[in-house]
Order: C-alpha cells, then sequence, then structure tokens
C-alpha cells in the first residue's frame, strides 16, 4: 500500500466513492427496498428454498434430518434413476407426446388464427371466438369429464354407434387411442386462445401489402403464403420456442385426467413417472428429487437452445 | 366532393365483400361451423344429461334433450358434503389469494419499475430465472411439510402465492407509463407508498383486471398442488371433489366395465351436474375475461 501510493491512491478513493454512491443510493430509495420485503420474501421462501432443496438430488433423505441434515450420498440416487427402466421409458414416451404436439397441436392455432382472417362474417365470426377460446378456462379435471361423458361407453358417441346399428368403442380404455385422445383434447381445449396470439399478429400486418398484392393479381391463397405466414413468422417462432422449452413437461394435468387403469402403461410420462415414485407406494425423496432436478435441468437447456436457434433464424428470442 | 368519396367507399366495399364471397368462403364457413359444433355439442351434452332423470337416462343413453327435465340431479350433489367442502376451499383460496398475488406482484412490479437503485438488475436476474428454472413439486413438498404446512389450505395459498408471468405483466404496464408522472410527484414530496398507491395503481386499472382474472380462474382451477398438499378429507379443492366424483367410479368402469368400488354409485347425472356447478361459475366470469385477457395476451407477449 504504502510502496506505490501515487497510482493506488486515486483508485481506491474512487472506488470508496463508488461505493460511498451506492450507500447514498441505497438510502435515498430505502422506500423502495421496503416495497420490494414481501415479494422477495416470498421468492426466497417459495422458489429459491425449494431450488436449495433439490440438494437431496445427491443425498439420501432422513425424514427425522430433514433436507439440510441428510448425508450427501454422491451420485448413488442417479446410478438407481438410471437403472430403473421406467424411467427410461417414461422419458421416451414425454418426446413422442411432445414431438406429436410440435406436429399435430402447435399448427392448429395458426390455422385456425388463419381461417379467422379469411372469414368474412362479421358477427358470426365473433360468435364462434368466443365459443373457441372458452375451454380455455376450464380446468383438464372438467376438460376430462367432458370428454369422458362425450366418449365414455354409455356415451353420446357410443350411443350414436348404437343407434346406428354398430359396436360401441371404448375409446378411453383403449392404448391405441390414448395419443390422438391427447392431440384433439389439446386442440379442442386451447387453440381458440392460442389463436389470439397469432390474430393480433395478423392484425399488424400493413393492408396496403395485401391490396397490392390483389392490384399484382395475387389469388388469396398465394396471399397467405406470401403475406400473411411470414408476417406472423415472428410470433410463430416465439411459439414455437416456448414449446420446445417445455418439451420435457408433458402436461400432468391432461394426462393424469385423461388416463385410467387401462391406459397407464402409455400414460405414464416423465411427469406422471415423478408422482408416481413421489407419492405412491415406498417414498425415497432422494430419489425423485433426482429425477425432478433431471427434467429442469434438461428443460432448461431445451428452452435455451431453442431460444439461441430461434434468434439464429431471425426470429425474436425469449430473452430480449 | 367528401359525400361522393363516402359514398364511393361505401360502393366499394360492397363491391368488395361480394365479390370476396367464394369457393373458399364457404370451406372455411363450413370447417369452421364443424369445429363450433366440435366445441358445443360436449357442453350441451353435459347440461343434458344433468337435467335427466335416471329413469330416463335408463331406458336410453341417448340423450339430445331430457323429455322431462327434472333438479333431481343438483339435489343430491347438494347433499353430498364433499362439494361443499370443496366450495368452501376453492372460495377461501380466492378470497386469501387473490389480495396475496395482487399485493405481491403489485409491490414488487413497481419496484422494479423504479429506476436508479442498487440491486434492480441482480433482483429482475433472479426473479426472471425463476421462470425457467424451478426445484418441482417434490422439494415444493418438502418445503411444506417442514414448515407444517400440508394438510393446511395454506400451502396452496402460499405456494400460489405469486406468478412471475403476471408479474412481469404488470411491470411492462407499469414501464410504460411516463416516467414525469412519478417524478413530478416525488418533487412534491410524495413517498414511494403514495405515489404508488395513489397514482400508479389506479392508472393500471386495466392491467390489474386482467391479472385479477387471471389469478381467479387460476385459483379456481387449482387442482395439483391441492392434490400433493391436502391429504384430508376436510381439506379439498373444488376441483378434487369433482375429480373424485367422476372419475374415480369410471376408473374401475373402463378397467372392466362391471365392477363398483366406489363408496357411492354416483349416476351419469350426478356427475354431470357436478361439472355443471364447477363449470358455472367461469362461465359467468368469462365474459369479463373475454373483455381483458386479449389485452393481457397482448401486452405480456410484446415484452417477455
Amino acid at each position: 500500500m504504502t510502496k506505490t501510493p501515487n497510482t493506488k491512491r486515486p483508485v481506491t478513493s474512487a472506488e470508496a466513492k463508488g461505493f460511498q454512491k451506492i450507500g447514498i443510493n441505497i438510502r435515498k430509495h430505502w422506500q423502495i427496498y421496503v416495497l420490494l420485503i414481501p415479494a422477495l420474501v416470498w421468492y426466497l421462501m417459495f422458489a429459491y428454498y425449494p431450488m436449495a432443496g433439490l440438494q437431496l438430488a445427491f443425498k439420501t433423505y432422513k425424514a427425522k434430518l430433514g433436507i439440510w441434515g441428510s448425508p450427501w450420498c454422491g451420485f448413488q440416487n442417479y446410478t438407481a434413476v438410471f437403472r430403473d427402466v421406467a424411467f427410461w421409458n417414461s422419458i421416451k414416451r414425454t418426446l413422442f407426446i411432445n414431438f406429436g404436439r410440435l406436429i399435430f397441436t402447435f399448427p392448429a392455432p395458426i390455422l385456425l388464427a388463419i381461417a379467422f382472417n379469411e372469414l368474412r362474417v362479421g358477427r358470426y365470426k365473433k360468435v364462434m371466438q368466443t365459443v373457441f377460446t372458452f375451454p380455455h378456462f376450464l380446468s383438464w379435471v372438467i376438460v376430462a369429464s367432458v370428454i369422458q361423458n362425450l366418449l365414455s361407453v354409455d356415451g353420446l358417441i357410443n350411443s350414436a354407434i348404437s343407434a346406428l346399428g354398430g359396436t360401441p368403442i371404448n375409446i378411453l380404455g383403449s392404448e391405441k387411442a390414448f395419443q390422438p385422445l391427447l392431440y384433439l383434447s389439446d386442440i379442442w381445449k386451447g387453440a381458440g386462445y392460442s389463436s389470439i396470439i397469432y390474430l393480433s399478429a395478423i392484425s399488424g400486418i400493413d393492408q396496403d401489402q395485401y391490396e397490392a398484392a390483389e392490384i399484382d393479381g395475387a389469388s388469396r391463397w398465394q396471399r397467405i403464403i406470401h403475406i400473411t405466414l411470414p408476417s406472423i413468422l415472428p410470433t410463430i417462432s416465439v411459439m414455437f420456442i416456448l414449446t420446445c422449452g417445455n418439451l420435457m413437461t408433458a402436461g400432468f394435468d391432461q394426462i393424469f385426467n385423461l388416463s385410467n387403469a387401462a391406459t397407464k402403461n402409455v400414460a405414464e410420462v416423465l411427469d406422471m413417472y415423478i408422482y408416481r415414485v413421489t407419492f405412491q407406494g415406498s417414498v425415497d425423496f432422494g430419489f425423485s428429487t433426482a429425477v425432478a432436478l433431471f427434467r429442469s435441468v434438461i428443460n432448461m437447456i431445451f428452452l435455451l437452445v431453442a431460444d439461441r436457434t430461434s434468434k439464429a433464424l431471425g426470429g425474436g428470442g425469449l430473452f430480449g | 366532393m367528401a359525400k361522393t368519396a363516402a359514398a364511393n367507399t361505401a360502393v366499394q366495399t360492397k363491391h368488395k365483400k361480394r365479390k370476396s364471397f367464394e369457393a373458399l368462403d364457404w370451406i372455411l364457413l363450413i370447417l369452421l361451423t364443424a369445429g363450433l359444433l366440435a366445441v358445443l355439442i360436449p357442453f350441451l351434452n353435459v347440461v343434458a344429461i344433468s337435467f335427466t332423470s335416471y329413469k330416463e337416462y335408463m331406458q336410453s343413453t341417448w340423450v339430445v334433450w331430457p323429455k322431462n327435465p327434472t333438479l333431481d340431479a343438483y339435489k343430491e350433489l347438494f347433499k353430498d358434503s364433499r362439494i361443499l367442502i370443496g366450495y368452501k376451499t376453492t372460495l377461501m383460496y380466492l378470497l386469501v389469494g387473490l389480495p396475496l398475488n395482487l399485493i405481491l406482484c403489485v409491490t414488487l412490479a413497481y419496484a422494479l419499475s423504479r429506476k436508479g437503485w442498487p440491486g434492480r438488475k441482480v433482483i429482475l436476474m433472479l426473479v426472471l430465472f425463476t421462470m425457467i428454472f424451478n426445484g418441482g413439486i417434490v422439494p415444493m413438498y418438502l418445503v411444506m411439510k417442514s414448515f407444517n404446512l400440508t394438510n393446511t389450505i395454506w400451502s396452496v395459498i402460499l405456494a400460489q402465492g405469486m406468478n412471475t408471468f403476471n408479474m412481469i405483466l404488470i411491470y411492462n404496464y407499469f414501464c410504460s407509463l411516463p416516467e414525469a408522472l412519478v417524478e413530478s410527484a416525488s418533487l412534491d414530496g410524495a413517498d414511494e407508498w403514495t405515489i404508488m398507491a395513489r397514482i400508479i395503481v389506479p392508472l393500471a386499472k386495466p392491467i390489474l383486471a386482467t391479472v385479477v382474472l387471471f389469478v381467479a380462474v387460476q385459483l379456481w382451477n387449482e387442482y395439483f398442488m391441492s392434490m400433493i398438499f391436502l391429504r384430508s378429507k376436510d381439506f379439498q379443492s373444488l376441483q378434487q371433489v369433482l375429480r373424485s366424483i367422476v372419475m374415480d367410479s369410471q376408473v374401475v368402469d373402463t378397467a372392466s366395465q362391471t365392477v363398483d368400488v366406489g363408496e357411492r354409485n354416483f349416476t351419469d347425472a350426478i356427475k354431470m351436474a357436478a361439472v355443471m356447478a364447477t363449470m358455472v361459475p367461469v362461465m359467468c366470469v368469462y365474459p369479463f375475461l373475454q373483455k381483458y385477457f386479449a389485452k393481457g395476451i397482448m401486452m405480456g407477449a410484446i415484452k417477455s
């Protein structure tokens, strides 16, 4: 310190000034810090404290010792998880179902929005939009109940089939029908709501473009392909990112409520697997936390990769 | 001049309309109407069956509309204590959860929207990080257990006490308000609390209405956490009760089709009455929802 006073002193004093400035700033804004307290307490207790609880993935959970006191066990939980065939099957199923969603469910609201935009019957259109959007606000328990009422052995569809002289089909109990059922119920519940975001993107398109194209002799179909679609591509890419970020989450509520004893073999996605190993049968919280952490990390990676990809492709990213 | 121009455009639009109703329009109209029916018919069937008497349903399960509508199913449903427990629990979620959500979201959003205080960026990052990474349900359950909150409604209310997405919606709205408003008020000597409560919040009514409706629907539909945290018969959310009425006997029904192990055999009419009891309140707020949610998503989409 004393050796080079000339070079050090200005730096330290500037630093001191900096700290002083921060101190003054903090004092000046003390009311803001008071306002922050409730929310920060919530984030600490119910977001970051559970996150810290993820350390259980590397511990052997002992109920008496709690999360913090349980002994460390290294990667023992993970060797057990990776040895479990049911775990790998649930991952395969989750990815398979979610890729199916990308193909079947994802385009539905886009098509719906374009169809809405092309439809030229004012008031009826509003009625339709109201009806299509409504199911989004219902819980999966309600939707599953409605679907069960429709498709069960004595439901509307099967009553119609037997009235016409056919044999009833047990759709809800069929393993083959389970995935199509997921995609269809996804669309039934969510397409109307998700289409709103595309509709608003469409409403932002400059109408002059359409008029110019019309003068140039472009058909309506061509206008959809060459004007509407490219214009909403950024929105599509953002929605695509969001969907990709959830590739490891296959909608627990939906699958839990639509599956039953007959379809449990095809319904065990990762979330269902976590639920089963955590809350049913012999409980090993270390093991299930290991699975949960694995899922969270993979989810985050998916989300970040999708974000980068979308940015590289020229679409908007998620984070600025 | 103006008159003729107006007439001109009127003629033009009329002409446009007539011209544009071509094959494509008919195809779209038919397809969308088919979609409309696909959404409506399941609901109408639920309504119809809930009003059908057991006797009529036994004669034919093909019910378009009951010949003699009765309220029997509803009477039976409300005799069961479970549905009342469900209503009570879910109403508590709303009564406590809504103010809690609003207070936490608004204070945080306001603090973050004010610039110039040290630590703002770090806190914003930490808050946003919870949107892409979270502990998941297992540590959450253990945390609730360690706080001795499981089997009380507080576990669900607190876990649902804050929603980062909603907070961001409000934050974006606050940021879009002119900064001069806050500055002139603070020059007049108003403290932060007053500025927030008296100036910013009244201006942000549309977004707050949106968030209130979002949270209300989220709490009304709360199922997953209730199922994990509430494992006693005295505390059950409405959705849990609905599931136990509709699904639990169905599981057996589709698996073996003959056995019935449910403690009580609910007829299809009672099940559908339960669906109605859970769904009708959402229908009642839906017009308001519709007014606000589109705005809400748009605002969220701008900068999230």
